[in-house]
């Protein structure tokens, strides 16, 4: 055994992959401390919908697990974000003595992963696989976006559902209300923070490293005696509880849902965000899904007409010269600068 | 020494045609037998049912007195029988290191232990010097090495390999062959090996098992299978040829 290899030890999730690799650690917690700070020097709209925008880098997050790490594509996400949306709704509307948020908060993560595990088991066990996968998930957004729409007693249908600003409550030491936008913002950093936090934790972990062996090899990991269908169903429940809680709380931050949270449209930006950020990175993912959401509102301002065409361009254009996205350009970047010094 | 593994009248039949009828085999723990024969003998079906890839059409596996025909691939890698495949089948993205690692995750080697284990192994494996290089920038004989270096890091008892030496050159090859011998000898692991290589198994002086048209045409030393007229006619002849 070399004494060099000691010095070296790198987990499998971190040398494997294209993506920011041991820089992410830094310059997640610098964007962080900027998300953090931010409020205190700017107010207005931007603090009303960067919360809406960072959930939906959690959304991208979720992606970014499945996509990233185990390799497998999914257009599901959506559909698990508008069902976390609407479960939220229908809590917020019941009167059981609790604070509804909580009951909404908990109900959208037992459904999301119960869905998702279901959904999982079954895919995975019959050995379901890229193409086919895709289009599943697909037609799993697809059928909570018709449900929305067909069931609309409980959902409002096309018209959607209002939905109030949720309140931390803490039994008798007193209430927060997150009705203005800078709590609603403190709010949902954290949880944003704790979800990333979770998920590097995770994917440098025992689990991630098997997730890692499975995207480079499933055949040899089965040789192996590993079970990857489990594996994989564990990564599409937690997927499945990340996107359905960021739904639930971005229902409740937008105090609206409606079917097309669950719609081909939103599933496909979802994928577009990650694809843009990075697949391989989560710090990328999130970034992805804060940056090309907060550029689409400027497009649709500037251009309503030719928006999406701009940012199908510029889709185009990252994924032809970064095929690994803004994370994957941003690692090239100190290899590039050595090559020209 | 006692039986590891045996076969009873183990056929396997695609649409009518016969891979392997009703072969009977076994194979005492800390042993190893090369299995030979021409091209479309059956020698990968045989041992891809041993490993689990397919399903015998008829006949029972038992290893270890305990009749394994019905389990998963999964599990017959956790009961201890791991296969090579044909073309090294590692994790090309992955360091040396980082393979191995993942086969030892499996196992439920402590922590604190797993790195030391895992130099282990690679040391085994001649790796321990490229640790750090990526599966794909290694040469075709040390990827072949350090596939086999992933069933020894799952604690396997009975190793299937399917054509170990495939691309390698001839010190290479006998460096394999003084692995497999080492593996039989000192670590008591059972070895199957499917080979075309003469060379090789002349060198690993193990008992043969010939395989033709899937059936078993002989089980002997390798002088013996190398004299006889039958196995020279339908192999050794042939490839002579």
């Amino acid at each position: 055994m070399t004494a060099d290899a000691d010095k070296h030890l790198l987990p499998v999730g971190r040398v494997s992959r294209r993506g920011l690799g041991q820089s992410e650690t830094g310059l997640a917690f610098l964007a962080f401390i900027i998300l953090a700070l931010l409020p205190i020097f700017v107010d207005g709209y931007a603090i009303y919908i960067l919360p809406q925008y960072m959930l939906f880098g959690m959304l991208a997050m979720s992606l970014g697990l499945l996509w990233g790490f185990v390799g497998i594509l999914s257009f599901g996400q959506a559909g698990f974000f508008a069902l976390g949306a609407y479960t939220m709704g229908l809590a917020m509307q019941s009167d059981l003595g609790i604070n509804p948020a909580y009951i909404g908060i908990l109900l959208s993560l037992v459904v999301g992963g119960v869905l998702a595990t279901i959904a999982g088991y079954f895919l995975f066990s019959a050995g379901v696989r890229a193409t086919y996968f895709v289009l599943v998930t697909l037609a799993l957004s697809i059928m909570v976006e018709q449900i929305a729409v067909s069931q609309s007693d409980i959902t409002g249908g096309w018209n959607g559902m209002f939905i109030d600003r949720m309140s931390l409550t803490f039994g008798a030491l007193g209430e927060i209300s997150l009705y203005e936008d800078a709590p609603a913002y403190y709010a949902v950093l954290p949880v944003v923070v704790v979800t990333y936090v979770l998920l590097r934790w995770l994917t440098s972990a025992r689990f991630g490293k098997v997730l890692a062996g499975i995207r480079e090899n499933e055949d040899r990991m089965t040789a192996l005696g590993f079970n990857i269908s489990l594996y994989k169903t564990c990564a599409f429940a937690l997927s499945g509880v990340i996107a359905s809680l960021a739904g639930a709380l971005y229902s409740t931050h937008a105090n609206f849902v409606a079917p097309s949270l669950g719609g081909v449209l939103f599933s496909t930006e979802v994928v577009v965000w990650v694809a843009i950020g990075g697949r391989s990175s989560l710090l990328g993912a999130l970034l992805g899904g804060i940056l090309v959401a907060t550029l689409s509102n400027y497009l649709n301002a500037v251009t309503p007409e030719y928006w999406q065409l701009v940012l199908g361009l510029i889709f185009i254009t990252v994924i032809v010269f970064f095929t690994g996205g803004l994370a994957g350009a941003v690692a090239q970047l100190p290899r590039l600068w050595q090559s020209r010094s | 020494m006692s039986v590891l593994l045996e076969t009873n009248n183990l056929s396997k039949h695609f649409d009518g045609l016969v891979a392997n009828q009703d072969i009977n085999f076994s194979l005492e723990a800390g042993s190893i037998r090369c299995v030979i024969g021409p091209n479309g003998s059956g020698k990968t079906t045989f041992i891809s049912m041993i490993s689990g890839h397919l399903r015998p059409t008829g006949g029972r596996i038992i290893y270890k007195d305990r009749d394994v025909t019905d389990l998963s691939v999964i599990r017959r890698a956790r009961i201890g029988i791991a296969r090579k495949f044909q073309t090294p089948t590692v994790f090309e993205n992955l360091t040396a290191y980082q393979n191995i690692e993942l086969a030892v995750l499996g196992t439920g080697c402590p922590r604190a232990k797993r790195h030391r284990r895992i130099f282990e192994i690679l040391d085994l494996i001649r790796l321990s010097e490229v640790w750090d290089r990526p599966a794909q920038f290694l040469s075709h004989g040390q990827r072949q090495w350090l596939e086999v270096g992933l069933l020894i890091a799952i604690e396997a008892e009975l190793l299937l390999l399917d054509e170990p030496t495939a691309g390698m050159t001839a010190e290479e090859t006998a460096s394999t062959a003084r692995l497999v011998q080492m593996l039989a000898r000192e670590f008591k692991l059972s070895v199957i090996i499917i080979e075309h290589d003469i060379n090789f198994i002349r060198d690993l002086r193990a008992p043969v098992t010939v395989l033709h048209l899937g059936r078993v045409l002989l089980d002997g030393s390798f002088e013996e299978v190398a004299a006889n007229d039958r196995v020279r006619d339908v192999y050794l002849g042939h490839e002579a040829g």
